[in-house]
């Protein structure tokens, strides 16, 4: 090397360290420059991206729970339906007031005698995104295709399996006979979708079809803009048939954090947070501009037992403690639960204690057993235990036939609740001789331990849907596990309660139309699992709905007495709300967050720009050895 | 530099033979071969019933149904036959079908890649660039008071959850225009690209202050080994200003710790940082990740652990080629 002193060079380009700042510093400025540029007729105009004009009025509901697909016959998420609800119609709906039947599509219906045939009367003039009308070829397609093809019928099953015989004899009349006379006829929640698109997409492409661009469909909502994992964009169908929504825009946005949600909805980015803890709604009760709606819900969360683990066959499975099929067994830690305290200390009053397996909110088939409700009474638990022979012993702990009446209880990890009240409720059983270990696991390995069989007790619950069918089908034998080639796979059973008593009841219900009569016998099926103590019900809990009553009106319940805002069977709050003026709802914090951003903005820059010289002078320096 | 005499015989080794590329090449090959393998089995050994996570829940009263699902997931089939048509898929660069998330992994991964390094290398290279800065001046100014202050706050910070920190600054900024997450504000009346910047800075930060300790400490650490070294003490006889002996002399053997780090984290840089873009509900894999492990969804956990060792052996793999280049001592002969 030379032995004259250089100026210092970059080892990466061998020029000299000050040619290569000037360089940076160079290429920085354009870089900034450019960008502005690029920014500035999309700021002028408003229009950042084609296709998302900046509507009137936006009403941003944060939710958590991301939509897996915009394609009704591939996703299975609460979230998904409610994008179904949004872009498509159904033949009959659920009322706001209580869920009955309502006309949807279908403006009227007929039952033939034997109640196995179905007429349904369609509305004359409804029509696709895409201007062709809804007929009744659209209807048969919808319904045929949930039959037949598999990917479909995985979703839509238990609504069209029944149906033996779609015809569709006018434009506005679709005629189906069933085998048997059924009472889902009246809530068949199959989307109709339009003949003319999907016919185009076959049985194997369907899988993959993601429906998330310019989907055609007569609900009252369209898909504007799909951001999977961040927000879904629905402009208003200003001519649905229904009554039009008066926001002109519907946006799902979705969060991945409790507490962000409700900061969210607090400075103003969303006008919705749907489903939040109490722990994160309680301090936002009161605060002006804010409306917590502390909703009655679908849910409930149960002490389950297993009950004597089998396979569909009879063959028993597992190794559940066997005194659990023992009935007095179960009707003593009935006793020794005391609900009033898990309502009041564990999920703080946003809840009542529960008996039926379908929730009071569903008034009609809600069965409770009023005066003979099982109280928590300790000494009455203890004398059931010694009358069926379980006598303590020195430790304390029962035992029968020399076993103790040692049991494993499993939370879940996902849930605070669960594992609080798996807590209270071991406490209360040591009281009454019974000692109980608590373990916490993930919900996906309780699944994986229930179908096996391998518990004593586990707390978990059930989300019901307006039709009482699902939730009892889960306490039947054929729910029960099987086994393939040595191969144990789970059923919906998850407490291997099997009775032909119920099994009878279940049946029945399925085929009485008439709702009345039919509630009868599911009140009767939820009798018989609370007299054999099939669960113990632990509470309905509420879910809260969060919003900006200082932006928006007309929310509408459903049911009416204390139901929820959003995420309903039906898009009764959406149609119905409007800004409270027009100020409001379009403010979103106009100039002064756009100065704040711009400062913010610049100083990064800056910061970035200066640690990015700085870096490389260094650098630049790296290799100057003399 | 270099070797200028073409006449001589080269003295010193030379940074890179063709045969010390090809042998480092075939060892990142080897170790991506054993993670095909190990990944397929890993998540194989994970509890659940998947079929029962994705069916339609509430909808579907048949067992027969769940039956069905198991056939179409392919869970039915024997371990070897899924492992056949795992390697079958792979040679034809398909990931498989997300169960979670209804689409092919490959999409959702080149999806959620570009948030991802917005969010976390953008943090690398803050961290990076002030932790060098910071650990170089502490070192060298040895328990001084800047040092004892820097070092410790970046202790502190390291040893932050950074959920805890994200969660901390979310709640006390985001009324200031900042957003409460995600990458945009569909609402938002800003250009698409100020939106972002305007979303990520909080996490970008959030990251950044926390992984500073690692660049600082090590820097620091180096700049103390050298801080001693003769060749100092010479060139500070030479008459050179204190700040030039330190850039000039001390920061080129200092910075070779801190150089393999960075490699080692850039590889990283794909995997996100899960807590931070679950806070910050941020689009990116590092959230992917969290989501897959619901059910699991093996075909997706196993796809992102794929790309991500992937991502890790190539950066090794960069890192080895080149540290003979930045530093003589490593070369061979």
């Amino acid at each position: 090397m030379s032995s004259t002193s250089p100026a210092p060079r970059s080892w990466l380009t061998n020029q000299s360290a000050q040619r290569v700042r000037a360089r940076v510093a160079i290429a920085v400025a354009a870089a900034v420059v450019a960008l502005s540029a690029l920014a500035t007729p999309a700021a002028a105009d408003g229009t950042p991206t084609p296709g998302t004009e900046r509507s009137k009025t936006s009403f941003v509901i944060g939710m958590k729970q991301d939509i897996d697909s915009l394609n009704p016959y591939v996703g299975v998420v609460s979230a998904a339906y409610e994008s179904y609800r949004l872009m498509y119609d159904y033949l009959i709906g659920n009322s706001a007031k209580d869920f009955s039947p309502t006309p949807e599509l279908a403006e009227s219906w007929e039952t033939s005698a034997d109640g196995k045939t179905w007429t349904y009367h369609l509305r004359k003039g409804v029509k696709f995104s895409d201007g062709i009308e809804l007929t009744s070829k659209d209807v048969a397609y919808s319904f045929q295709r949930a039959k037949d093809d598999e990917t479909a019928n995985s979703q839509y099953g238990s609504y069209v399996d029944n149906i033996s015989k779609i015809t569709a004899p006018d434009a506005y009349t679709v005629v189906m006979e069933t085998a048997q006379p059924s009472p889902i006829m009246l809530s068949l929640a199959v989307p109709i979708l339009p003949e003319h698109v999907w016919s185009k997409i076959d049985a194997t492409a369907v899988a993959n079809y993601a429906n998330d661009s310019n989907p055609v469909g007569s609900g009252p909502f369209r898909l504007a803009e799909a951001k999977k994992g961040q927000f879904y964009r629905f402009t208003a169908n200003k001519d649905y048939y229904l009554g039009a929504a008066k926001i002109d825009e519907l946006v799902l946005r979705i969060f991945t954090d409790d507490e962000a949600l409700s900061q969210a909805v607090q400075n103003g980015e969303i006008d919705m947070a749907q489903d939040l803890p109490a722990a994160v709604f309680e301090p936002l009760v009161g605060k002006p501009g804010i409306t917590v709606n502390d909703a009655r819900y679908y849910g409930f969360s149960e002490l389950a037992y297993n009950i004597g683990a089998a396979t569909t066959d009879g063959k028993p499975i597992g190794d559940g403690h066997p005194a659990l099929k023992d009935k007095q067994v179960r009707l003593a830690i009935d006793h020794a639960i005391d609900r009033k305290t898990l309502v009041d200390k564990v999920i703080r009053n946003h809840g009542t204690a529960a008996t039926g397996v379908i929730p009071p909110i569903y008034a009609d088939l809600h069965w409770n057993p009023g005066a003979n409700e099982r109280a928590f009474d300790l000494a009455k638990a203890n004398a059931i235990l010694d009358a069926a022979g379980y006598a303590k012993g020195a430790d304390g702990i029962r035992a029968k036939d020399g076993k103790a009446l040692n049991f494993r209880m499993f939370a879940r990890s996902e849930s605070e609740s669960s594992q609080k009240d798996a807590e209270y409720i071991r406490d209360w059983l040591k009281e009454i001789g019974i000692a109980v270990t608590v373990s916490v696991m993930s919900e996906d390995n309780l699944t994986a331990v229930l179908g096996k069989g391998e518990f004593d007790l586990f707390h978990w619950g059930w989300v019901v849907e307006p039709d009482p069918d699902f939730q009892l089908s889960v306490m039947t034998c054929g729910q029960r596990s099987t086994e393939e080639d040595g191969e144990i796979s789970a059923g919906w059973s998850d407490s291997f309660y099997c009775d032909a008593d119920y099994d009878a009841l279940y049946a029945k219900q399925q085929t009485i139309i008439d709702r009345a009569a039919r509630a009868e016998v599911v009140k009767q099926a939820q009798a018989k699992l609370y007299d054999d103590v099939a669960y113990s019900m632990l509470y309905y809990y509420n879910q809260a709905d969060v919003y900006r009553n200082d932006r928006f009106t007309g929310f509408v319940a459903q049911p009416s007495d204390g139901g929820i805002l959003a995420l309903q069977y039906g898009t009764y709050s959406y149609r119905n709300i409007e800004p409270v003026t027009e100020k409001a709802a379009t403010d979103d914090g106009g100039l002064p967050t756009a100065v704040i951003v711009s400062i913010v903005v610049g100083v990064v820059v800056l910061i970035a720009v200066a640690v990015i010289v700085v870096v490389l002078r260094r650098r630049s320096t790296a290799d100057d050895r003399e | 530099m270099g070797n200028a005499n073409g006449g001589g015989a080269p003295r010193r080794p030379r940074p890179l033979s063709l045969s010390l590329v090809l042998r480092r090449c075939a060892a990142a090959l080897a170790t991506l071969v054993f993670v095909v393998l190990a990944n397929f089995f890993l998540f194989r050994i994970l509890p659940g019933n998947p079929e029962k996570t994705f069916a339609p829940r509430g909808r579907n009263a048949d067992p027969e149904t769940l039956r069905q699902l198991r056939e179409t997931l392919g869970i039915n089939d024997p371990l070897n036959v899924q492992f056949g048509k795992y390697l079958q898929q792979l040679a034809h660069l398909d990931l498989g079908w997300s169960w979670s998330k209804k689409e092919p992994v490959l999409d959702l991964i080149l999806r959620g890649l570009w948030p991802t390094v917005l969010l976390s290398g953008t943090a690398l290279v803050l961290a990076s660039g002030i932790g060098v800065w910071l650990g170089s001046r502490a070192g060298w100014r040895y328990g001084s008071r800047f040092d004892r202050w820097s070092s410790n706050l970046a202790v502190t910070f390291y040893s932050t959850p950074e959920w805890l920190l994200g969660l901390v600054v979310l709640v006390v900024l985001s009324r200031f225009g900042l957003g409460a997450g995600g990458m945009t504000d569909p609402r938002s009346d800003l250009p698409v690209w100020l939106d972002v910047l305007r979303h990520m800075l909080v996490p970008v930060l959030v990251l950044a202050v926390v992984y500073v300790a690692e660049y600082s400490l090590i820097m620091r650490s180096s700049i103390l080994d050298e801080r001693r070294a003769d060749y100092l003490t010479t060139a500070r006889a030479k008459g050179l200003r204190d700040d030039l002996v330190l850039r000039r002399h001390a920061m080129p053997n200092a910075l070779l710790p801190t150089v393999s780090l960075l490699f080692l984290s850039l590889g990283f840089v794909v995997a996100g940082a899960i807590t931070v873009e679950m806070v910050f509900s941020w689009p990116g894999l590092g959230r992917l990740t969290y989501e897959a492990t619901r059910g699991p969804d093996v075909p997706l956990l196993q796809g992102l652990f794929l790309f991500f060792s992937a991502a890790v052996i190539f950066m090794n793999l960069l890192a080895d080629l080149l540290m003979p280049v930045l530093d003589p001592r490593v070369r061979q002969p």
